[in-house]
């Protein structure tokens, strides 16, 4: 038994490893496709086994240092030293003093603390819980798919450069080798091998965004990683604390409730230093700008970045060391930052016009709110913390992947540009409104967990304030986009646009995922989520439970406070959708007219693109949305809203030191 | 569950009777405020069986399927009421219901519509706010989110949240697109707007939007109802009287801006909601 999860877990991290490492090595496209294949299916079955083991288990799966190769801890070791100096040889050759400094910043406390100080590493070396299962499978599902997406998306994107050598092996060795990284990440228990794991993927979203080496891109992938190691630091900093008071670095003892009177001294400022670890890598507020900057890499950067990993580690430490801080002032801060990031990112959204930057911004507010739910730390929030975390990924995942179709489809990523995209490549964009739809509306599990999330912040007057005017302008900006989006006018008949195979299948695949997981909700939860806020050990009267499709919030004496029929709801919208144009196809066309112009028509156009303006010359029709950069605008806020952000974090330091 | 289905058939036969009959009404006195003599009462019902029985134009196919989602998601709206479901979720479905209306007026290359939408997405901004904090007043009053808990709650939620009422009645006027905040759709085709959301909407498309402009009337004369719900026919005259409020600040107001509009909703509606919220925590 033992030896087949070792099997497993070797397989989840080491596979892609080596995949990666053919991808680089044998130049060849179609081995590189078929590696790209065989890893996904691979890691689909490996889901599907921990999952299994996992059911059959007593809570979690616990591989014991002794029963891993010996050395080990002590190749971690050298490996992280070797990985720092890489990252500092990389600042080195772009001559950037600060990342120099950032590295070494890390460089000598990691020196110090792992070869001098004689650290006892926890008996469990990994452990995987519901919580780390959740993140597998999001990890190896939808992973794998971007980097299907990839074969597809990669070769157009060359075509467009006029390479004169491809660059596609290194490309896919980072994309499949940054999965195994965070495989391991979410599966170990011993915190100075996350932080290992944790600069591995700072060190691949770096080398990703660098991917095109243009100048802009090396300026913002110098940014990315700043931001990151300034995290990295922070995380270090912790670990060394952290083993100082506590004396050991088992996730699971420090991720524990803490005891009356002992949440004082260094420990708390640890666990903030922790939080700040992952605010930077999930971008927030002040640290969001590497996030957007990431949009200069090809689009299955931009997925996999916002979707599956590198952000979702930030949020998935936090929210792993939620027990610890759960009812402290510490929460307290951390749901503020966590639901001011939410209002902030949503605002600035409203303003952008450019899509994958609306898309940065609704990531960066999604991270904000599992934060802000961690931080509010009762039953209800962290449920929807774990759901969002789901959710968001496999529809953000979707989103990009249809924007960077779209994108190479017309030639733009700006959403006044999408105007009557339909008519050109009717599919995608179905499917990327579904996305967006499964983002803002019901019943998708987005908006269930922003409806859980309100209804756990009852605690939390200005949490609860900042969610809510947050939610309105997530309102604002999806609606505008699905609205332009879906402008067209008649034509009779659509052709479907031809897009690779690769990129078929992983939209097809991936928007399956999105019904899936609504549909799925009530069994999702009993089976992954529910059994993880047990292990954590919350003990609020408000529970939630998952049931009749849906799911309910209970009181003390087991009557719902609040609920939704998730699946009943979802049976009638998916029948009405595809009832309505069916019957509507079958019945009397309609007479069809042009858009009313004031009388001024151009008699032949019955689109209304133009009309016959001054001077009998046809002029054409153009409306934009509204942007509200006066009030919303980038420039205009991006400071004011940094500052605020800084100064929430200082504070929660501040507040924790007694 | 038998009791469920004929509550539920009886609400969505009955409200749009009653909503027609309101707006008839509505549009009597309207008349009567600027000494005309006014349509007959049953003329709403009048105007929607000749809607309906126009000839079908379109701007393009799928116009009428935002219209249906439009329609029917206001009528889950109203069976979430009646049949006591969790409030805050009501607010979503709603707000489906409005967004269904919105691309379907972006989906034509209108620029009336689309400006009318743009100014509809901008009500939204304003009002959903008020929106969930008012749902919040609720939980915090009674200690649940089902309407079924605010009918057993012993006493009327307005001596609890009299701020949060008010600001409810704020936002109701931007809901109903009424002056001074009707600009996504102006009551005369003959302005700087045509109508707005609805110029591209014609025959059984405007029919089933006057019907969903119903559902949302009561919907809302629903939800002020719950606020004097012990008993139950006093929330009725007060939602009645609360409409009659409308029609005359409908009357005797000019057409604001939308800035000002959000910016005026945002003070005067959050905050407010927001004072009465956090009276409620200072109470012992």
């Amino acid at each position: 038994m033992e030896g087949y999860v070792l099997a497993l877990l070797a397989l989840a991290t080491l596979l892609p490893a080596f995949c990666a490492a053919i991808c680089y090595v044998i130049k060849n496209r179609a081995v590189r496709n078929f590696v790209v294949v065989v890893n996904t299916l691979v890691l689909f079955f490996i889901t599907w086994e921990f999952v299994r083991l996992l059911m059959g288990s007593n809570g979690s799966i616990r591989i014991n240092e002794g029963s891993l190769p010996a050395h080990l801890g002590e190749v971690i070791k050298y490996l992280d030293v070797l990985l720092l100096g890489f990252i500092g040889y990389q600042g080195l050759k772009l001559k950037k003093p600060l990342i120099v400094a950032l590295t070494l910043a890390q460089l000598v406390p990691v020196i110090f603390f792992e070869f001098f100080m004689g650290v006892h590493e926890p008996t469990a070396a990994f452990v995987i819980d519901y919580l780390s299962v959740v993140l597998i499978l999001l990890i190896s599902l939808v992973g794998p798919i971007i980097a299907i997406f990839a074969i597809g998306y990669m070769e157009e994107h060359e075509h467009h450069l006029h390479l004169a050598k491809t660059k596609q092996p290194a490309f896919f060795m980072v994309i499949i080798g940054f999965l195994g990284a965070m495989n391991a990440l979410v599966m170990t228990n011993n915190l100075s091998w996350m932080y290992f794991f944790w600069e591995v993927t700072t060190l691949c979203s770096f080398l990703l965004i660098k991917h095109d080496e243009n100048e802009i891109s090396i300026t913002n992938a110098v940014r990315a990683l700043w931001m990151n190691l300034t995290g990295g630091v922070a995380f270090i900093a912790a670990i060394i604390i952290i083993y100082q008071v506590k004396g050991t670095l088992s996730v699971e003892d420090i991720a524990v409730a803490p005891v009356a009177g002992a949440f004082t001294g260094l420990f708390p400022i640890a666990l903030g230093l922790l939080c700040i670890a992952g605010f930077t890598k999930s971008a927030q507020f002040p640290f969001q700008s590497w996030l957007l900057g990431a949009m200069v890499a090809p689009t299955p950067v931009s997925a996999l970045l916002h979707s599956s990993t590198m952000v979702k580690a930030g949020v998935y430490l936090v929210v792993r060391i939620a027990p610890a801080f759960i009812g402290t002032i510490l929460g307290d801060m951390v749901a503020i930052a966590g639901a001011f990031t939410f209002m902030a990112a949503s605002a600035v959204a409203i303003s952008q016009s450019n899509a994958k930057r609306v898309l940065a911004y609704s990531t960066i507010a999604n991270l904000g709110l599992i934060i802000c739910c961690a931080g509010i730390g009762n039953y209800v929030a962290l449920a929807a913390a774990i759901l969002l975390i789901v959710f968001h990924g496999v529809s953000k995942g979707l989103l990009f992947l249809c924007v960077g179709t779209i994108e190479q489809g017309i030639g733009s990523r700006n959403i006044e540009d999408m105007q009557g995209v339909m008519k050109i490549m009717p599919v995608t964009t179905i499917i990327m409104v579904i996305g967006m739809i499964s983002m803002l509306l019901p019943p998708f599990g987005v908006l269930i967990t922003k409806w859980l999330a309100i209804e756990a912040a009852v605690s939390m007057p200005l949490v609860l304030l900042l969610i809510v005017l947050g939610s309105a302008c997530t309102v604002v900006f999806w609606s505008k986009w699905i609205g332009t989006v879906l402008t067209m006018s008649y034509k009779p008949k659509y052709a479907i646009e031809n897009i690779p195979t690769s990129i078929k299948a992983a939209l097809g695949i991936l928007i399956l995922a999105v019904f899936v997981v609504c549909v799925g909700i009530a069994p999702m939860y009993n089976a992954l989520i529910d059994p993880q806020l047990k292990a954590f050990h919350l003990t609020d009267k408000i529970q939630l439970i998952g049931s009749q499709g849906g799911l309910w919030l209970t009181g003390g004496s087991n009557v719902a406070i609040g609920g939704f029929a998730v699946l009943a709801v979802f049976t009638i919208i998916l029948a009405l959708f595809i009832a309505i144009p069916y019957y509507l196809h079958k019945g009397k066309s309609a007479d069809l007219r042009a858009p009313y112009l004031c009388g001024e028509n151009i008699d032949s156009d019955l689109r209304g693109a133009e009309f016959m303006g001054p001077g009998e010359k046809p002029a054409g029709t153009l409306v934009r949305n509204y942007y509200l950069t006066g009030a919303f605008g980038e420039e205009k806020l991006t400071h004011v809203l940094n500052l605020i952000a800084g100064a929430i974090i200082m504070l929660m330091l501040g507040m924790v030191i007694r | 569950m038998i009791d469920n289905l004929i509550i539920s058939l009886i609400a969505i036969v009955g409200a749009p009777i009653i909503g027609g009959l309101l707006f008839g009404i509505d549009r009597r006195i309207t008349a009567r405020l600027q000494n005309r003599f006014g349509p007959p009462i049953l003329q709403p019902f009048y105007d929607f069986f000749k809607l309906l029985g126009k000839e079908s134009i379109a701007v393009n196919q799928i116009q009428m399927m935002y219209v249906l989602s439009h329609l029917f998601f206001a009528i889950a709206a109203l069976l979430m009421l009646v049949l006591r479901q969790d409030l805050l979720m009501l607010m979503f479905i709603f707000a489906f219901s409005t967004i269904s209306l919105i691309i379907g007026a972006m989906s034509v290359r209108s620029p009336y519509s689309k400006i009318g939408a743009q100014r509809e997405i901008m009500q939204m901004l304003a009002y959903e706010p008020v929106l969930l904090l008012m749902v919040f007043g609720v939980y915090k009053v009674t200690g649940s989110f089902m309407i079924q808990s605010i009918l057993d709650y012993p006493m009327p939620l307005i001596y609890s949240l009299p701020l949060v009422f008010f600001a409810f009645l704020y936002v109701l006027t931007i809901k109903l697109r009424k002056s001074p905040f009707d600009f996504s759709t102006s009551h005369h085709g003959h302005q700087e707007l045509i109508k707005g959301l609805t110029t591209e909407f014609s025959g059984t498309q405007l029919a089933l939007i006057e019907l969903t402009h119903w559902y949302d009337l009561m919907i809302l004369l629903g939800l002020i109802a719950l606020f004097f719900a012990q008993p139950l026919w006093v929330g009725i005259l007060i939602a009645l009287g609360a409409y009659f409020l409308e029609m005359v600040i409908d009357n005797i107001c000019a057409r604001v801006t939308w800035p000002w509009m959000i910016k005026a909703t945002w003070l005067i509606g959050v905050g407010t909601a927001l004072v009465n919220i956090i009276g409620l925590y200072l109470r012992p």
